[in-house]
């Protein structure tokens, strides 16, 4: 008995020891994972192993990759909103999956169930059309809707769907909006001509040299690098910021020392050459730091506008 | 038209070193499972997937159409030495392979099945290149209406000629086709049959279904099979210095080789049918053109030349619907969407328009994995004549350690595993009672394609059929699409059952 509890005392106490020197700032002192919401081999699991393999170098731990995809990245968000493992576990994704996901579907989470690290790159979707339109810029698009009841439009996701139906509502036009799945199914529309403008994550990119799809309108905050022309939804005198950043988070009850631990590697990532590389070369996005309150509050501001803007509309969609 | 300097770039990738490596390594496998029994093409796809998580794009497709190709020209070495086919569709194989091999010839035997299938592969991958682009250049002027119409025929056509009932051919489609509507509806955002899972919500995960209906299940059935024919013992090569295949005999298979290559490259190139197809009405066909048909079956080597070239073809002209339409006309076809899926790549006519480099690199790989495959076949003889000894308890467990490997790796967890599960059994009844597989695969993978483009051109037309006047591709197809249906409605009260043996 005495012995029984001899040694349960001094688990216990070893377990403090050890818990108690893990918060004494050696973190980290175990392998770390970043999860991603999206399934191998996607733009998001590239750039992310990449950015695992510079961060690992950083923080002299390994960080394993894991694909949690699903729902848009919200299976791997809702994994994280339950987790305790006090910053070894993060998730690398994108700014939508927090901030228009909670709004569109029922989750577990929402903007303030994280903390964020940072933010590292910028979206760069856009609304596009193609060559040989009886348009080129936002304002002759929307005289020629208003002409022609029915103009055509290729929605990807719910969120460009309640921005173009917010729009629609804003300039008194009627627009037949079709549903696509991804770029490679909005390029042949748009390239053949059956529909008219559309949404594009990162498509028109490729086509910047071409220019066989030309850009109406960033849905960045900012401007687009590749199509400094066009203008922004706030520049059209909408009052959206539609920008998606790519961003790592940990759950809130993260502790402070240790996001600034993440947030130095990431810091230097941002400046690594081969993370440089593969985002503004092969996944044509500008690189950035964004620090993790800037984020947070960015973040928060973009979740309120959306509210506003579905309340507008009375709802989503069905 | 391509430009040359992206051929020339497409070529010099396809003969890099690491391009090299894995299209070796595709076919060493593809060869491996061709010739083990238990292991068949759609098996190997379906576990190799994951291995190709983290090659490149065209390293990952290159190491499949390797392995793809392979497992065609493996095959016939367990149908001449054992008199078991490798592969379903190397059974013709087995009727004049088996008997040379007992003659005391196994060595020609296998070098005959060998430079078959080489030559039937080679050619038909020219044929696939010459053919995919033009076709892809038309098919890239398709709007949502045709590919729609073209999609409802294909799908119509292979549930009536991919063997069995008619009738069982549309259910198995029909279960393709509920199975793929699973997840958010694209329009609405309404999830449908996703009973709360969230991880449903994007759709049943490509990777667990196959691997469960495919892979998992198959060693259901061969666990099954293996109970029954234990302890058969294959033919020895032996050293004997006349076994071996001289000039004047080879030249006399030619014309079968040639005729066996335009047979499996017809039947390959049309969506459902499949290699098993191609190589027996090769088979009835060089027997019908010789003039001592007695001799087939008796060890005759045209009989393995026939059966061996058609099998070949089929499989790169089984991509031409592929890359040309987008549309998979057999597993292994359709078994590449997914991984092309998992790369992020679109296979289809847009490739030649936004991937040129890479739609040229794969054709330039097809070829070297042709000349690559008589390398390994011919200088692996004697190792592969060993394999087809490896025994079904070896085979089995391994390929379900790495089924569920696979799923891991992926990273769906104990969700993957539970639809891996729940897949092998809905797979190991499709096959127990002869549900055409290619139909059920590729409902399954075409259906959000199909329903997405039948919906844009309700949307676009505003419901107005009248569209199709203006749209005479759409229309012709609309119309060959009842008359298909009809005609095997017709042949199906007729005949009730239909004697075309099952495909891939």
């Amino acid at each position: 008995m005495k012995l029984q509890s001899f040694l349960k005392t001094a688990l216990v106490t070893g377990a403090l020891a050890i818990s108690t020197s893990a918060m004494a700032d050696n973190f980290p002192s175990k392998p770390l994972s970043m999860v991603i919401g999206w399934g191998a081999g996607g733009s998001t699991d590239i750039q992310g192993r990449v950015l695992a393999n510079v961060m690992s170098e950083h923080l002299g731990q390994p960080v394993n990759v894991i694909n949690r995809p699903g729902a848009g990245g919200g299976v791997a968000l809702q994994q994280l909103a339950n987790n305790r493992d006090e910053g070894y576990t993060f998730v690398f994704g994108t700014s939508m999956s927090v901030t228009f996901g909670p709004l569109a579907t029922p989750t577990n989470y929402d903007v303030d169930s994280f903390k964020y690290v940072a933010g590292v790159t910028l979206g760069q979707s856009a609304l596009v059309t193609g060559a040989n339109r009886a348009y080129s810029n936002w304002q002759e698009l929307i005289e020629y809707a208003k002409a022609n009841p029915g103009t055509s439009y290729a929605t990807q996701l719910a969120f460009d769907r309640m921005l173009i139906e917010y729009i629609a509502k804003q300039e008194g036009i009627d627009l037949r909006i079709v549903p696509t799945s991804g770029g490679a199914g909005m390029a042949p529309l748009i390239l053949s001509g059956d529909v008219e403008f559309a949404y594009s994550g990162g498509t028109h990119s490729g086509y910047a040299e071409t220019g066989e799809m030309p850009v109406l309108a960033s849905l960045a905050d900012d401007r687009l690098v590749a199509f400094p022309d066009a203008p922004t939804l706030r520049e059209l005198g909408y009052d959206i910021d539609p920008g998606d950043i790519r961003v790592v988070m940990v759950p809130k009850n993260t502790p402070e020392e240790r996001i600034a631990k993440l947030a130095e590697a990431l810091e230097a990532a941002t400046q690594d050459p081969r993370f440089i590389e593969i985002t503004e070369e092969r996944i044509l996005m500008p690189v950035v730091f964004m620090d993790g309150e800037t984020v947070h509050e960015d973040l928060r501001n973009k979740v309120t506008s959306y509210q506003a803007i579905i309340e507008e509309m009375g709802g989503l969609s069905e | 038209m391509p430009e040359f300097g992206a051929l020339y770039n497409a070529f010099s990738t396809a003969l890099g070193w690491e391009s090299i490596a894995v299209i070796l390594g595709g076919v060493l496998l593809g060869y491996v499972v061709g010739v083990i029994p238990g292991l068949n093409r759609a098996v190997a796809i379906a576990i190799a997937i994951p291995l190709t998580f983290y090659m490149s794009p065209y390293a990952a497709i290159s190491f499949l159409i390797g392995l793809s190709k392979g497992t065609a020209a493996g095959s016939a070495v367990s149908a001449i030495l054992l008199n078991t086919p490798g592969e379903s569709s190397s059974a013709a194989t087995c009727l004049d392979g088996y008997p040379m091999a007992r003659d005391g010839r196994p060595r020609t035997a296998l070098k005959i099945g060998l430079l078959a299938s080489v030559i039937g592969d080679l050619l038909a991958t020219l044929l696939l290149i010459a053919v995919a682009i033009p076709f892809a250049a038309v098919a890239l002027k398709f709007g949502p209406y045709e590919l729609a119409a073209i999609l409802v025929f294909a799908l119509v056509f292979i549930a009536g000629m991919a063997g069995g009932s008619f009738l069982k051919g549309m259910a198995a489609g029909g279960l393709g086709i509920i199975l793929g509507t699973v997840g958010m509806d694209p329009e609405t955002g309404a999830m449908r049959l996703t009973f709360g899972y969230i991880e449903l919500m994007e759709g049943v995960p490509i990777l667990p279904l196959v691997i469960g209906t495919l892979a998992l299940s198959e060693m259901f059935v061969q666990l099954d099979e293996y109970r029954r024919n234990r302890g058969q013992k294959a033919i020895n090569l032996s050293d004997n210095q006349q076994d071996d295949l001289s000039w004047p005999e080879f030249r006399k298979t030619l014309p079968t080789i040639f005729r066996g290559t335009a047979i499996g490259a017809f039947v390959g190139a049309l969506p459902g049918l499949g290699p098993s197809v191609g190589s027996f009405m090769s088979y009835g066909a060089a027997k019908r053109a010789a003039k001592d048909p007695e001799r087939f079956g008796k060890g005759d080597p045209r009989g393995i030349a026939a059966s061996e070239s058609a099998d070949n073809a089929v499989i790169p002209a089984s991509y031409i619907p592929l890359f040309g339409l987008g549309i998979p006309g057999s597993v292994s076809a359709a078994l590449l969407v997914g991984a092309f899926m998992i790369h992020g790549i679109t296979v289809g006519p847009l490739m030649l328009r936004e991937q040129p480099e890479m739609l040229f690199s794969i054709f330039s790989g097809m070829l070297v994995a042709s000349l690559i495959m008589l390398a390994v076949g011919w200088y692996g003889l004697r190792i592969f004549a060993r394999i087809t000894n490896i025994p079904s308890h070896i085979v089995i467990p391994i390929v379900i350690f790495l089924c569920l490997a696979g799923i891991q790796v992926q990273g769906y967890g104990t969700f993957g595993l539970l639809v891996v599960f729940g897949f092998s059994i809905l797979g190991y009844f499709l096959k127990k009672f002869d549900y055409s597989f290619v139909t059920f695969l590729v409902a399954f993978i075409v259906t959000p394609m199909l329903e997405l483009n039948l919906r844009q051109s309700i949307i676009l037309s505003g419901s107005d059929p009248a569209i199709l006047l203006d749209r005479p591709i759409a229309a012709f197809f609309v119309v060959l699409t009842l008359l298909l249906l009809l005609r095997f409605a017709w042949t199906g009260l007729k005949q009730r059952k239909k004697t075309v043996p099952n495909a891939d």
